[in-house]
């Protein structure tokens, strides 16, 4: 289980983590979200131990993580990085040794990743003679090929084309069923609820929002209702709640989270025949602007952030 | 899981992150054909020398007409031996006119006319050859009459070749040339291997930060590991250069026919002995100043004060080449900095006295050890370091290890 505990860290005046706190646990999948600057890289730095914290611990298993932890850990910066005039084999085979395999173990983890990431007959090719999406490839085998018990992605699916994002969802699905902790930054947000539903919001150095996307969209103070009518309701029809679109036999509606279901099912099937109705909380992208710029806006205080 | 026995001593990773450097180096294009280049002009240097040797050799050819003494083709390579001059004897000609053809026609240097007494030159008179010829003439003409005289032949021995005088000095030079010569080459092979290494780690490092691969080695290995291994491993390199570079100077001294001079032997290992601690001295600047910056074109600027640093002893050198005792060169040759180029200088040429070489290499390797602690405590954050350049004092001022 990866802890941490109410990490802090500042560079110069600016605060860049605020105490941030967060968990995976082993076989757990955590998106980590956050808009620019919240503070994400600067959190997965020190969870490699790539910065010193100003406060806060970082423990794997309950025991700080040194160099026998980091040998386990998978980790893709931000900024993706290789020796461009490495063949992308030999680069694969330097990392894994770098983690603590044998020659033989990373030779053969090598070969496996790199047909695992489609790349099994590219291995002899410079890696600045590679496209971006394959080295984007490489540096995945490069994170996953010592068989990592954690593994720290910032940004894995940034730049991979459709095919390249299943085979990484694929592979981390696996990774995670056996067994791996998973910290995995992104923007893209419907790429999380993909693979997780468990989110660690972070802004301003400071987690804003963790936990179930499920209970996270429930706690919402909004709820939104979609109807399909079979005919066009009469013009003269007002319905109750914010309407937020409405054409001839579509309308979408706000409401209170308070609101009862049953009540406004009622009072749409009244104004025509209904072909659909949901009731649903708000998209998890829609929660996650609505913290994060409710943070912004009280955050006002504060000199900036870096990532 | 699978395939993770012990190999996480540091140790055994410096290792692996110089044979990376090593392979990837030995394998550049850049660093083979500089190689070939330096061993090439090296080998056509010996075999230049050979050609005008050869051509040069001091060769008289010496032909007679008419009587001369007995003994005296004899007598004339013998005294041409003693100064260095190869002297061929020719068949002895017919008569005068065809004694001149030869001297006009070049195939002779010395027409001998023992009946007219005459040396004959073709244009002038060769006072060597002359010298030669005459004191030649001289010893056979007394050892022919010493014999008419009925002299033995240990008497006739005891006139004409009397015991040689010796030539020989009351006071001995302070220094010596040859040494002087090695000591200064080895202070420009030095002075070049630096450079050229030391730039190699200069950009390597840079590189690791451009290409932001550090970001991915610094999450397996310590940042001072890092920093070993690619000393270690571009030292390694250099070390191969500088064998093949002796080797083929050792090469062209045979082709040119020359023996290699004792100096050079006594002179390797202790200039190898400087060159490594002079190595890891100004390497581990150099990584330290790859580090600072984010763009090649900063990393000259970042390593202008080591630049100016090591320029400065190279400087030095000639004047110790000048003046191997006074002050000044003696002072700056203990000190780390200038020891690697400065001490094999005064080594060679027979100034350094015993406590001075060892007060200079304790220094020095006191020195190391300590810019090699400092530069790994910077060196973890000036890697991860983007944007502007760090400066020196920056990055001193924040160099408590992190």
């Amino acid at each position: 289980m990866l802890d941490v505990r109410s990490i802090a860290k500042r560079f110069g005046s600016i605060v860049a983590l605020d105490g941030v706190d967060l968990r995976v646990a082993r076989g757990q999948m955590v998106g980590f979200l956050g808009p620019n600057g919240a503070g994400k890289t600067t959190t997965m730095r020190a969870i490699l131990g790539l910065l010193a914290l100003d406060g806060g611990a970082i423990t794997w298993d309950g025991a700080p993580i040194g160099a026998a932890v980091r040998s386990r850990i998978g980790y893709m910066p931000a900024e993706r990085g290789m020796y461009p005039s490495m063949k992308a084999r030999e680069h694969v085979v330097y990392v894994a040794e770098l983690a603590g395999l044998t020659a033989r173990a990373a030779s053969a983890a090598a070969d496996r990743w790199l047909a695992r990431v489609g790349l099994a007959d590219r291995g002899d090719s410079k890696v600045q003679d590679l496209s971006s999406g394959n080295q984007q490839r490489v540096q995945l085998a490069l994170a996953l090929v010592h068989d990592p018990e954690l593994l720290v992605l910032d940004e894995p699916f940034s730049g991979l084309d459709p095919v390249a994002v299943d085979v990484l969802e694929e592979v981390l699905l696996e990774r995670v069923e056996a067994g791996a902790a998973l910290l995995f930054s992104s923007h893209q947000l419907d790429l999380v609820e993909d693979l997780t539903r468990d989110v660690v919001i972070v802004d301003h150095g400071r987690v804003v929002l963790s936990g179930n996307v499920d209970d996270l969209r429930a706690g919402s103070r909004v709820r939104y209702v979609d109807a399909t009518f079979t005919a066009t309701p009469d013009a003269a029809w007002q319905p109750v709640g914010e309407v937020i679109e409405r054409t001839d036999r579509h309308i979408r509606l706000r409401t209170d989270a308070s609101a009862d279901g049953r009540t406004l099912l009622d009072q749409l099937a009244d104004a025509a025949p209904l072909a659909s109705f949901s009731f649903s909380p708000p998209e998890l992208s829609e929660v996650f602007r609505n913290v994060v710029g409710g943070a912004t806006a009280s955050a006002g205080a504060r000199t900036g952030s870096t990532g | 899981m699978t395939g993770r026995p012990a190999r996480d001593r540091a140790s055994s990773k410096i290792w692996l992150v110089a044979r990376r450097e090593v392979r990837s180096r030995l394998r550049s294009r850049a660093m083979k054909i500089s190689t070939a280049i330096f061993v090439i002009v090296i080998l056509l240097i010996g075999i230049v020398n050979r050609a005008i040797s050869d051509s040069s050799t001091p060769r008289t050819r010496v032909v007679t007409v008419g009587a001369v003494p007995s003994g005296f083709a004899d007598a004339v390579q013998q005294a041409g031996a003693s100064i260095g001059r190869t002297i061929t004897w020719e068949e002895p000609l017919a008569d005068r006119s065809a004694a001149d053809a030869a001297l006009r026609d070049g195939k002779v240097d010395v027409v001998v006319d023992g009946d007219a007494h005459q040396m004959l030159f073709t244009t002038a008179v060769n006072e060597t050859n002359a010298a030669v010829v005459g004191a030649a003439w001289r010893a056979a003409s007394a050892a022919q009459a010493a014999r008419q005289l009925g002299l033995t032949p240990a008497q006739i021995e005891s006139i004409v070749s009397p015991p040689p005088l010796s030539a020989t000095t009351v006071e001995t030079r302070p220094d010596n040339d040859v040494g002087r010569l090695v000591g200064t080459l080895s202070a420009i092979l030095l002075f070049l291997s630096l450079n050229t290494f030391g730039a190699m780690v200069l950009t390597g490092v840079v590189e690791e930060k451009t290409s932001a691969v550090v970001e991915i080695l610094l999450a397996q290995v310590k940042a001072h590991v890092l920093l070993a291994g690619k000393v270690l491993g571009i030292g390694i390199v250099a070390m191969i250069q500088f064998a093949l570079l002796v080797i083929a100077g050792v090469v062209s001294l045979k082709i040119s026919g020359t023996s290699v001079p004792s100096e050079v032997w006594v002179a390797l290992p202790s200039t190898l002995g400087w060159f490594l601690g002079g190595f890891a001295f100004y390497s581990t600047l150099f990584a330290l100043a790859g580090s600072f910056v984010s763009r090649q074109e900063d990393a000259q600027a970042s390593a202008a004060p080591i630049s100016l640093m090591f320029t400065g002893g190279y400087i030095v050198v000639f004047v110790v080449a000048a003046n191997p005792g006074s002050t000044l060169p003696t002072v700056l040759s203990i000190l780390p900095p200038f020891a690697p180029l400065l001490m094999p200088l005064r080594i060679a040429t027979g100034v350094a006295t015993a406590w001075q070489v060892a007060l200079a290499a304790v220094l020095l390797v006191t020195a190391v050890d300590v810019v090699i602690r400092v530069a790994g405590a910077i060196y973890a954050r000036s890697l991860l370091h983007r944007g502007s350049r760090i400066t020196w004092s920056q990055a001193l001022r924040r160099g408590e290890p992190a």
